[in-house]
């Protein structure tokens, strides 16, 4: 099956934050697939990190260009 | 020649688009599905509260005389044609379109989900729903009782935690707060995802005993078993559960397609809230696209937007937002931001309990009569605007 790369575009969502348009493409998304988030916030960074521990998912790339910051993220953890 | 202008949706946002428009230059017409405008904010109150307090009101009722309101819903939107075909088949020839249909919950994405609400209910969908909660945590006398945010987005970002902190009040004051436990469970790494609100909030969770589980996207409900199971298999144990359940856009066809996102919310500028690639259709509401929370504020300031430049005026979305936020026991707060500033860490307090009180109050006046609110609304959110409160709430 191939694999299926979900783009989200969390800039500039304060409230209720960017880790809210992270978790809607995860519960769509199946194992193999890749999300990439872009974001302002600075507290995604640290959310992602986080999320990732927790979950088991696989952080691929994190980066931060002028501000805005992107994940990459493979879903491997569904059950 | 009148300018005309068709908006789709008489809640908040198309009501109040509609009533702010001068009638001297415009022939607005508003269409609906339904006859009712519903304040959608009290099915909180009949969920944990049992309040039997009226939430609707006719739609016309709420209409300046001389706008048109025709009851029936939009089938398809033709935005290059400029044409709205309604379900009986008529069509509606526009110069400009107002999208304002709203969002609604969904229950195909958890398992087990349409089958939860029909025993324990909800408070984001009906009244019947809210009242079936109502029933839940009476017949509740011990056990868990649950929350659980099922998947985003949904309407007002603190109704999961508002309905967790009344529940909570609601068991402590039947004396059952040692035989009832109150779980909350969210996908995010805190249980409020904006972190500086989190802070406000997380503290009144412990002092409280509510537990809290974080990082749980909801996957299936087992109501045999009585448990909720999250998407990497943790399983959350209840014997009453309320889910939030994410919503979805407008049912309304739309072409050309690509103006939706694959969960049909309509794709706009986050400043004008022109949809993509139209400079005369825009989307307000619950029902865009745009990165603010889903609320009747942000629907009220962006009706504002669009009447003005509809107007000939350049205005602008600041992205605003201010959730009324009940922490129970007459504490309140709210969630301020807006596109340039992170939420203020606003403390609780009764008096912001009084001010959420006090617009439920108000506000059937407030969508009726724009022209003796919106100076009232104006100092309010000048004098409360993110950047001012920062500095004293730091």
């Amino acid at each position: 099956m191939p694999e299926n790369r979900l783009k989200v575009d969390a800039r500039g969502i304060a409230c209720p934050g960017p880790i809210t348009e992270l978790v809607k493409a995860y519960r769509n998304a199946k194992n193999g697939d890749i999300i990439e988030v872009v974001a302002t916030d600075p507290g995604f960074k640290p959310d992602v990190e986080a999320w990732i521990k927790r979950t088991g998912n696989q952080l691929l790339e994190l980066r931060e260009e002028g501000g805005t910051y992107v994940a990459v993220i493979k879903v491997t953890a569904k059950k | 020649m009148k300018k005309r202008v068709v908006v789709i949706g008489g809640g908040a946002g198309g009501a109040i688009l509609a009533n702010n428009l001068p009638l001297e230059d415009f022939e607005v017409t508003v269409v609906d599905r339904s006859p009712y405008h519903y304040y959608w904010p009290w099915l909180l109150y009949v969920a944990f509260r049992g309040s039997r307090r009226p939430m609707r009101r006719e739609i016309e009722s709420l209409l300046k005389p001389g706008i048109n309101f025709i009851q029936s819903g939009a089938q398809s939107v033709d935005l290059n044609n400029r044409k709205v075909v309604l379900e009986g088949g008529k069509t509606l020839d526009y110069d400009y379109l107002v999208i304002a249909t709203g969002s609604r919950p969904t229950y195909g994405q958890i398992g087990g989900h349409e089958k939860a609400v029909e025993k324990y209910g909800d408070y984001h969908s009906t009244v019947e729903n809210a009242e079936r909660v109502w029933k839940s945590i009476n017949s509740l006398k011990q056990g868990t009782f649950a929350v659980v945010v099922g998947g985003d987005p949904y309407r007002c970002p603190p109704s999961p935690l508002e309905g967790v902190f009344l529940a909570e009040e609601f068991f402590r004051s039947r004396g059952l707060r040692d035989r009832v436990r109150v779980v909350f469970a969210v996908p995010y790494p805190r249980p409020y995802p904006a972190e500086p609100m989190n802070e406000v909030v997380e503290p009144l969770l412990k002092e409280r005993g509510v537990e809290y589980i974080t990082f749980f996207t909801l996957d299936r409900i087992e109501d045999d078993r009585k448990v909720a199971v999250s998407m990497e298999g943790e399983e959350l144990k209840y014997d009453a559960l309320v889910v939030i359940p994410p919503h979805v856009g407008t049912d309304v066809k739309i072409s050309p397609e690509d103006v939706l996102t694959t969960d049909r919310f309509v794709q706009a500028d986050k400043y004008t809230n022109n949809i993509k690639g139209f400079d005369d259709a825009f989307v307000i509401g619950d029902a865009s696209a745009v990165p603010v929370a889903k609320t009747g504020v942000t629907a009220h300031l962006q009706a504002e937007v669009v009447a003005k430049r509809l107007q000939g005026e350049d205005a602008r979305n600041s992205g605003r937002t201010n959730c009324p936020f009940d922490l129970g026991y007459g504490l309140g707060t709210f969630v301020i931001s807006d596109y340039r500033n992170p939420v203020v860490k606003l403390p609780p307090s009764r008096f912001s309990h009084m001010a959420k009180m006090l617009f439920a109050a108000t506000y059937w006046d407030v969508v009726r009569y724009p022209e003796l609110w919106n100076p009232i609304f104006e100092a309010y959110f000048d004098a409360t605007e993110p950047a001012k409160l920062a500095r004293i709430y730091v």
